[in-house]
């Protein structure tokens, strides 16, 4: 799978485009600015079977699902077996103190716990499905490692899923492109699946320590695996959880797509102007635990990380090259080498081979030519300048995302 | 058996209050989609299923699924290049199930209901006027209460008709079952409409599609054992549970034909207010 | 891919103008089989089905094994089906075409689901061995109709086939070979076996049995039935195509009932030949041993 289905365009066209979005600033097709997205239509919670599901359709009629399934599984036991003994030991204590001291014994199991949470990528399962593509074609695959990357890159995310020494949620999150593939998916199914890991919660635990765990089974008292802040309508459940104080981060990563033409630097690119891409990026940002939430494991209860008019501490957690489909177009041909304006010129040239083979890999004003080579780093730079600053694209995208009502 | 069927000759009740010869809520939407030439999500009970449709168009590089043979396999007609081939290609979610399960594209069972709905679908549909080209049908299942198929074949209809492929008539389809055990021989055995998971399991059954408000049969699959006395009690209910699904589903399409000749051309994807998945 | 080779339009006019006038190109009647025949090989579980051109072999064989973790009490049973480019041009080796699947599909539910063989049977310690069936299907020769040739040389070699006998004792589980001791039959339920339909004209409205690979070519839909002798239907499967009237399928069910019965009188027949043939030796030898006393 190239990035996105061919576009049938002719090199005139994309030379035209290529030199509209190359000026300062830049002039889109549809008149967008280069860092603005197109509408969107999100929703959450669609499917009841599931423990977190969401919908989007961006614009341009590409639609996806994402849901969430949630099983307790046998961790296999790896190490510590004294630990584990030692631990036993302590709950047993916990137990035997009653009444007021029973919360100072719980917290201080906690404390101890913290150290121990120790999460494995493996418990987390996210495959990709593309209508009309293989399971095991290369771009599938691609787009579920992209995915998966992001969301285990700071091990925080494997941690929420653990439930006690001996088991642990296993997460499958299924990721489904509706819509045939008219673009490249990644920046649709990143945000999808954010918004369901958004949505998604799990039972809360009723078993304490090691115990082989079982469950409260009113769904109302699930806490989500994100924790959430007062921002939201529906903070019911939220702040007092007991599961909610493992997380640092209050969010999971999104992954959008940015390309750059020139010196320009584009966000939300559509089909044709990805089809003039010089350079096409995976940018993954996720929020890295801000400084309050660090220092707060002292303070677990005060439900930490981001308050509104707080300024998040976001970071680049993986930047990747998409091979764009603009390389894939065919050249223009200048005037200088086309029979058609001039044939005598051609057979000039023909007879100094060397000069002609010159004129061809010049690139000659106005007419199209497939780009060639990576990034720039001063793009890189401008890049990093424009998603993570104050009030920058990853900030924006963040906050449309929080408008989304969570069911 | 879990499923108790001795409550059934008491109330003549099913397992979910239902009596014999009712269908599950069926609830559909076309154009749910904007990208594509034709789309429809559909519910039968808790079976949800959302469908795709782009095409006729120049075939593309060759598709994953194998369910693609053209009508021309069993459909009658001509060669691959005179009749339109009809590609379809199921999507069985993981999180369809209680029990997450995840079945591969090249699951033999999931490979057989593509090529089942390719084939029935290309029967009504009019693929002699589309000669080299590919009608690709992706079906994708988002919950999964029994009667798979023919909730299937009942969004690839509709979805069909949103992309505005010509066609003799719509191909609806329900199952039919019966309460008597393969074994049993009894004659008291009751005829079931529309199967939920459960009495797909417990119960033998079949699936019909049907042509239109004819009694002519396009897709007849039984899977389990049962008595062949059985079988007209059955099947004369799954024709006529077809007949009524064939109605629901032709009132969506003239509700939306009205709602867009009142509205003029309604934008094509569905406001998420009233998609309601739930 | 190699494709199929599509009958000429002269060859499509000419088979579908006969059949118009009541007439199949090996002037068969509608409803009439081309000749069954079925031979079993010297080893115990192979059988040779021919019908009419299409030639099918199938092979049983056993092993043990460990049996499936969420099943600790039945044993392995599986079919395997091939059809490879010796059957037909069209075939390739290691890439399942729609036939392929489809015919799979069909001896699955057909012999495997219905619970023919009794896979409990097969069970020798209960989460830890078990005997592992499984069947062989090698299409020869295709011309037509390989689904009810072949669903006969399942059902045919399964019925024929003799598994080592086994005992257990404290704990230790013997298989001993033939020489020892008699190998066993397996445990049979009831042999279910397919008939399949052909349908053509506009609507479907003519219905042929046993059509050849000419006429499988240009009919218009198919369906496929399978029953065993107790009236019990295994499955059916009309997988699309064209409509057919809900009266005509009945009919067809209660054709094909007649039909199973033949084939089930007939397969009993001919393995109660093939014992008398294997015994031919032994008993007989035993007879005359006692005669000269």
């Amino acid at each position: 799978m190239s990035s996105t289905q061919h576009v049938l365009l002719s090199p005139a066209e994309l030379a035209y485009l290529h030199a509209s979005l190359s000026l300062t600033p830049p002039i889109r097709p549809d008149g967008r600015s280069p860092s603005q997205f197109r509408p969107l239509v999100a929703e959450t919670g669609i499917l009841p079977g599931t423990n977190g599901s969401a919908r989007i359709c961006f614009a341009d009629g590409t639609e996806a699902i994402v849901g969430v399934k949630a099983e307790v599984e046998r961790t296999r036991l790896a190490h510590d077996f004294d630990h584990n003994t030692f631990a036993a030991g302590s709950r047993l204590e916990g137990d035997f103190v009653e009444g007021s001291y029973a919360a100072d014994a719980q917290v201080d199991a906690e404390n101890v716990n913290e150290e121990q949470r120790v999460g494995d990528d493996d418990w987390v399962e996210l495959t990709v499905e593309i209508p009309g593509y293989r399971d095991d074609d290369p771009g599938t695959v691609f787009l579920a490692r992209m995915l998966g990357e992001a969301l285990l890159a700071d091990g925080e995310f494997a941690r929420k899923l653990w439930i006690n020494r001996r088991f642990h949620w296993k997460l499958f999150l299924d990721v489904i492109l509706i819509s045939p593939p008219l673009s490249y998916p990644l920046p649709l199914l990143s945000l999808t699946t954010h918004l369901a890991l958004l949505s998604t919660r799990l039972p809360r635990l009723k078993s304490e320590g090691d115990e082989d765990p079982f469950f409260d089974d009113d769904w109302a008292a699930a806490p989500f695996i994100y924790s959430r802040n007062s921002s939201n309508s529906s903070s019911s459940s939220s702040s007092t959880t007991k599961d909610g104080k493992t997380s640092t981060t209050s969010r999971p990563p999104i992954s959008l797509l940015v390309m750059a033409v020139g010196n320009n630097i584009i966000f939300d690119p559509s089909k044709e102007e990805l089809a003039v891409a010089d350079v096409a990026l995976a940018v993954s940002v996720g929020e890295a635990p801000s400084a309050a939430a660090a220092r707060g494991k002292d303070a677990m209860d005060v439900d930490t990380t981001t308050q509104d008019g707080l300024q998040r501490n976001l970071q680049i957690l993986s930047v990747r090259t998409i091979d764009p489909p603009s390389r894939l177009t065919p050249p223009g041909v200048p005037n200088a080498t086309n029979s058609a304006y001039g044939a005598a010129a051609v057979v000039a040239s023909a007879q100094k081979q060397p000069e002609a083979r010159a004129a061809e890999s010049e690139a000659v004003e106005g007419v199209w030519k497939a780009p060639r080579g990576g990034a720039r780093a001063r793009v890189m730079a401008a890049l990093v300048l424009e998603v993570l600053g104050r009030g920058g694209v990853a900030d924006e995208v963040m906050d449309a995302l929080d408008g989304v009502d969570l069911v | 058996m879990p499923l108790d069927t001795s409550a059934y000759s008491l109330a003549l009740l099913r397992v979910d209050g239902r009596r014999w010869n009712e269908l599950r809520r069926i609830h559909a939407q076309i154009r749910t989609q904007a990208a594509a030439d034709g789309s429809s999500y559909l519910e039968m009970g808790h079976t949800k299923v959302m469908c795709v449709v782009n095409g006729p168009s120049e075939p593309g590089p060759r598709r994953g699924g194998v369910g693609g043979t053209s009508a021309a396999g069993s459909g009658g007609g001509g060669g691959q290049s005179k009749d339109a081939e009809v590609a379809v290609s199921v999507v069985v979610a993981g999180f369809s199930s209680v029990d997450r399960k995840r079945r591969g594209k090249n699951d033999k069972r999931i490979l057989e209901l593509q090529s089942t709905i390719s084939s029935a679908l290309g029967a009504s549909l009019h693929t002699h006027l589309f000669p080299h080209s590919t009608i690709s049908i992706s079906l994708h299942v988002l919950s999964l209460d029994g009667s798979l198929l023919a909730a299937l074949i009942n969004a690839a209809t509709l979805a069909c008709v949103d992309a505005g492929i010509p066609m003799t008539d719509y191909v609806a389809a329900c199952t039919a079952g019966s309460t008597s055990t393969y074994a049993a021989n009894d004659e008291s055995a009751d005829p079931l409409l529309d199967l939920n998971h459960q009495e797909e399991q417990e119960l033998p059954g079949l699936t019909v599609a049907t042509l239109g408000d004819s009694d002519r049969v396009a897709v007849l699959v039984c899977e389990s054992r049962v008595q062949v006395g059985r079988l007209e009690g059955m099947l004369a209910v799954g024709v006529d549970g077809c007949k009524q699904v064939r109605g629901i589903i032709d009132r969506v399409v003239r509700d939306k034909g009205r709602r867009m000749l009142q509205e003029g051309t309604v934008e094509k994807g569905v406001g998420l207010e009233d998609m309601d998945l739930d | 891919m190699p494709r199929e080779a599509e009958p000429s339009l002269n060859e499509r006019q000419f088979v579908l103008q006969a059949l118009q006038e009541n007439l199949r190109l090996d002037s068969r009647e509608a409803d009439r089989y081309r000749p069954l025949e079925v031979t079993f090989g010297d080893e115990y579980g192979v059988a040779k089905v021919s019908l009419g051109k299409t030639r099918v072999l199938a092979k049983a064989s056993a092993e043990v094994t460990v049996p499936y973790a969420d099943r600790p009490l039945d044993g392995v049973f599986q079919i395997a089906t091939e059809l490879s480019p010796m059957a037909s041009p069209s075939f390739e080796v290691n890439r399942p075409t729609e036939t392929e699947v489809l015919l799979s599909r069909l001896l699955e539910k057909t012999v495997r689901r219905s619970g023919a063989l009794d896979t409990e049977s097969l069970c020798l310690v209960a989460g830890q061995k078990c005997w592992s069936v499984r069947v062989d299907v090698h299409v020869l020769s295709h011309d037509g109709n390989v689904i009810d040739a072949s669903c006969f040389a399942v059902v045919a070699a399964l019925r024929h086939f003799r598994k080592p006998d086994t005992s257990i004792e404290g704990g230790i589980l013997t298989v001993y070979t033939p020489a020892e001791r008699e190998p066993v039959p397996l445990g049979w339920l009831h042999s279910p076996f397919c008939v399949t339909w052909s349908y053509f004209g506009e609507e479907g409205e003519m219905a042929l049995l046993d059509a050849t690979r000419a006429e499988e070519q240009v009919r218009v839909g198919s369906c496929t039935i399978s029953l065993n002798r107790h009236g019990e239907i295994c499955q059916i499967a009309k997988l699309g195509g064209t409509p057919v009237e809900a009266v005509i399928l009945l009919q067809c069910t209660a054709i094909a009932l007649t039909k199973v019965k033949e084939f089930s009188a007939y397969l009993d027949k001919k393995l109660a030949e093939d014992i008398k043939r294997r015994d031919a030796g032994g008993r007989s030898a035993e007879l005359t041993a006692e005669n000269d006393r």
